[in-house]
């Protein structure tokens, strides 16, 4: 790492980054948003927000050569790598962005370009397009001196980032977390724990930091703090009025997946807390009059966020769960400083996507009861095998055990050519109908 | 009836009549030595002849036809005779079909999950081996009886054996001196996915000794790449068009087949010295490098003149790594031709087209 460019990096991170963000904000100010008739009042905690994930996007410019850079999958036990300051992106994250913005398929078709099949993750497919092309809506990304990459989301990672080891040619670590076919088994366990001991002089090595067991603790407990907030921010929802819809917490969730342990994803997540308590002791609902409660399963359509909150919201429908948002929640509060490891093991591998189907009907079955859902929108992803295969029989199982309401429908998440608004507005309309609103 | 001429249904009900267990197994990778030595006859499910109607309810569209015909099969009720299941965690798509299958639907029967490492590099990994085909044992155990630790032996000498006729088939078809077309090779490779290595072993000999040395050398030679050779008709084709495949970098063939053997003591680290010294393969996390090279050395050993990756469509594992491998390969000087496949659809004319013109360009 450079004296100059660690100065750098200090020197935006202490002026340039307070001055955008005191610009961005004045520029904000002059063109307020109309309220609408459908949705409570915005979050106050929204421009913190915005301001925290900008801050991160721009620092991020400067930080090779400052730090260490790590390109990071969503599920990967990132706690290790803050022990050796590592700077990380998230490509998911990034995705997200990038169809949130409208961008997806501009960027995917870069990689389509050099032979990457339109069939392809659009995640996968957009940071490979951004890798070839420089193009994204965040500015500039920094090269990666590391990918690190667990499978417990899905295998797709790891093939995406063998592409970029290979591309780039630098170190690809893996965390290899067995899938639980059935209930996680010692031996499994143990495989993860050697794997982090494997790991650290590797991590050493290309970060040049040594490892600090007191620093691990540390992050380990921030990590843990940060999750068991984040829970306590989903489970707000539980109360009629929910204070926030799914919609927001897909937006919310930001902090928690590229900013996890660090103690900056915390503070946000007490300041929304309490936000969301307020709402909650005022009986302000994130829609204005929530007759049905609605549960989504799978990632979000980022490029049609801001319609479907109002299609819904319309309607008096507010999602109040999702499988998605509460994975971030779910098992992180495993997390523990006296083992670490093998605490970080159970953490990472026991989420929802890395275990039996028929954990996830029961897991389903339970935040349908706790959340009083009335009706389930499944969203069948062409990107996400492990999120997809089987949702047909979930429905069914559902429908049956529990009565409940449902509807499928298709798109991928970014990439808005594998979406059709009639197909999709038929399907809704029936579901509608079906929820007699 | 003679085991050749048997159908593989005809031949899986002799075997359980003679009191061996059958299991399904799905693909990829996984310790058939094992199966055997607890007397069971593996039946792989790669692209069984169905037609897909029931699968339709439970799989959306956008998944691989592997998995769809594979489901299909079990739903039609053709897998009832079966004894149970095995599922090797090869990609997401398999990953979740066994879990609808032993969740959602209920396959009536024992169904095991075998899973192999996908961080192939560290010790960690092979370590985690040995402990998963053990915890495979003692479940099979359970439903079985113990394991024979002799049969366990015998049955990897009975592997070693057949990796090593299925390495002399490849030889032999590398020199261009083996006398069959490119269907018959294939056809020979793919009943080893349900021999039991006893009536293998004498099949594969019998085919060697039959078709030995008189094959034809100056057939153009290709490597062909991908996941398995369907539909057959392009192997007909090939041989119409005066190609043979010279090579392979298939899941069902070397990728599998060609084992190197192990002269560890202990049979389970055999096993998995076995693994991880096998030909490099997409599902198992096999690095783009790894990949390339063993493309490499099989064009330079076999003098092919191009590559053809035959994909299955919406197959992750392969999709992904196809831009880098044929980058490199034209960047060597060497032509390739990617095909976009269906299962069992047949050849369409737009497939044929491409095939010739492919073969016409590097003739
Ligand atoms: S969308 Fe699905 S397939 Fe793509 S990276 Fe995420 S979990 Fe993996
Ligand atoms: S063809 Fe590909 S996606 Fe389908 S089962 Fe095989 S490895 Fe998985």
């Amino acid at each position: 790492m450079s004296f100059a460019q660690k100065a750098r990096y200090n020197f935006m991170k202490d002026l340039g980054a307070p001055a955008l963000m005191w610009l961005r904000q004045s520029q904000r100010k002059k063109r307020p948003r109309k309220p609408n008739p459908y949705l409570g009042p915005p979050l106050k905690c929204a421009g913190r927000l915005r301001e925290i994930m900008t801050r991160h996007y721009y620092l991020s410019r400067f930080s090779k050569g400052a730090k260490p850079v790590a390109w990071v999958t969503s599920g990967a036990p990132v706690e290790l790598l803050r022990v050796f300051d590592f700077y990380t992106i998230y490509p998911e994250n990034h995705g997200a962005l990038c169809g949130a913005q409208k961008k997806g398929p501009e960027i995917c078709s870069e990689a389509e370009k050099k032979g990457y099949h339109p069939d392809l993750c659009s995640y996968a497919r957009i940071d490979l397009g951004h890798a070839f092309s420089g193009k994204t809506p965040a500015g500039r990304l920094p090269r990666p001196d590391l990918l690190f990459c667990a499978n417990n989301i899905c295998q797709t990672v790891l093939y995406w980032y063998k592409e970029l080891s290979y591309y780039w040619n630098i170190p690809l670590i893996i965390f290899d977390t067995p899938y639980n076919f059935q209930d996680i088994r010692e031996k499994d366990i143990e495989y993860m724990v050697c794997q982090f001991e494997e790991m650290i002089p590797e991590l050493e090595r290309i970060s040049g930091c040594k490892y600090s067991h007191d620093r691990f603790m540390k992050i380990i407990g921030i990590a843990r703090e940060s999750a068991s907030t984040w829970g306590r921010v989903l489970a707000t929802m539980k109360h009629r009025p929910a204070p926030i819809s799914i919609f927001d917490a897909f937006v919310h969730l930001a902090p928690i997946v590229s900013l996890r342990g660090l103690p900056i994803a915390l503070d946000y997540y007490r300041i929304l807390l309490d936000e969301l308590e307020e709402r909650v002791a005022k009986g302000i609902g994130a829609v204005t009059n929530e007759s049905k409660r609605l549960m989504w399963d799978n990632i979000a359509v980022w490029f049609k966020l801001r319609d479907w909150s109002l299609l819904f919201a319309e309607r008096g429908l507010n999602f109040v769960a999702a499988t998605y948002t509460n994975a971030w929640a779910e098992t992180i509060h495993y997390l523990d400083e006296m083992s670490p490891f093998e605490s970080m093991a159970r953490a990472y591998s026991l989420v929802v996507l890395n275990n039996s189907l028929n954990y996830r009907l029961k897991l389903m079955e339970q935040m349908i009861r706790d959340y009083q859902v009335d009706g389930l929108v499944i969203l069948s992803l062409r990107s996400c095998k492990p999120y997809s295969v089987g949702q047909y029989d979930l429905r069914r199982l559902l429908g049956e055990r529990l009565g409940i309401k449902s509807v499928v429908i298709e798109s991928d998440m970014t990439d808005f050519r594998a979406y059709s608004e009639e197909q999709t507005r038929t399907r809704l309309e029936a579901f509608f109908e079906a929820l007699e609103v | 009836m003679t085991k050749t001429q048997m159908t593989r249904k005809d031949y899986l009900l002799d075997q359980k009549q003679k009191g061996r267990h059958i299991f399904g197994v799905f693909p990829a990778q996984y310790p058939k030595e094992l199966l055997w030595a607890m007397n069971v006859v593996p039946a792989e499910i790669w692209d069984p002849p169905v037609e897909i109607t029931a699968a339709n309810a439970h799989l959306q569209p956008y998944i691989c036809s592997v998995v769809r015909f594979g489901l299909e099969l079990v739903l039609e009720g053709k897998c009832d005779f079966l004894d149970g299941f095995l599922f090797p965690h090869t990609c997401d798509s398999i990953q979740n079909m066994a879990s609808v299958i032993h969740d959602y639907i209920g396959a009536n029967k024992p169904c095991y999950f075998f899973y192999h490492p996908k961080n192939p590099h560290g010790k960690a990994a092979r370590e985690y081996y040995v402990l998963e085909l053990k915890n495979l044992m003692r479940s099979l155990e359970k439903q079985l009886g113990p394991l024979n630790p002799d049969a366990l032996k015998q049955r990897i000498q009975q592997g070693h054996k057949i990796s090593s006729l299925f390495g002399e088939f490849y030889d032999l078809r590398a020199k261009g001196e083996l006398d069959v077309g490119n269907g018959e090779f294939y056809e020979q490779i793919r009943r080893g996915e349900y021999l039991f290595p006893d009536d293998l072993i004498p099949e594969l000999e019998g085919f060697l000794a039959r078709n030995k040395g008189k094959g034809e050398k100056r057939l153009m030679p290709v490597i062909l790449s991908g996941v398995l050779p369907n539909p057959p008709e392009i192997l007909t084709l090939f041989d119409e068009l005066g190609v043979r495949v010279s090579h392979d970098d298939l899941l069902i063939g070397s990728r599998r087949l060609l084992v190197p053997p192990s002269n560890l003591k202990d049979p389970f680290k055999q096993l998995a010295e076995s693994y991880f010294s096998m030909p490099p393969c997409s599902t198992k996390g096999a690095p783009i490098v790894k990949r390339r090279e063993y493309l490499l050395s099989l064009i330079k050993a076999t003098g092919a003149k191009g590559v053809i990756f035959n994909v299955v469509k919406f197959c992750e594992p392969e999709w992904f790594d196809v831009p880098n491998l044929t980058d490199e390969l034209k960047k060597r000087g060497t032509p390739t031709l990617v095909l976009d496949t269906e299962l069992n659809q047949g050849l369409s004319g737009q497939m044929k087209t491409r095939v010739e013109a492919f073969v016409e360009m590097i003739s």
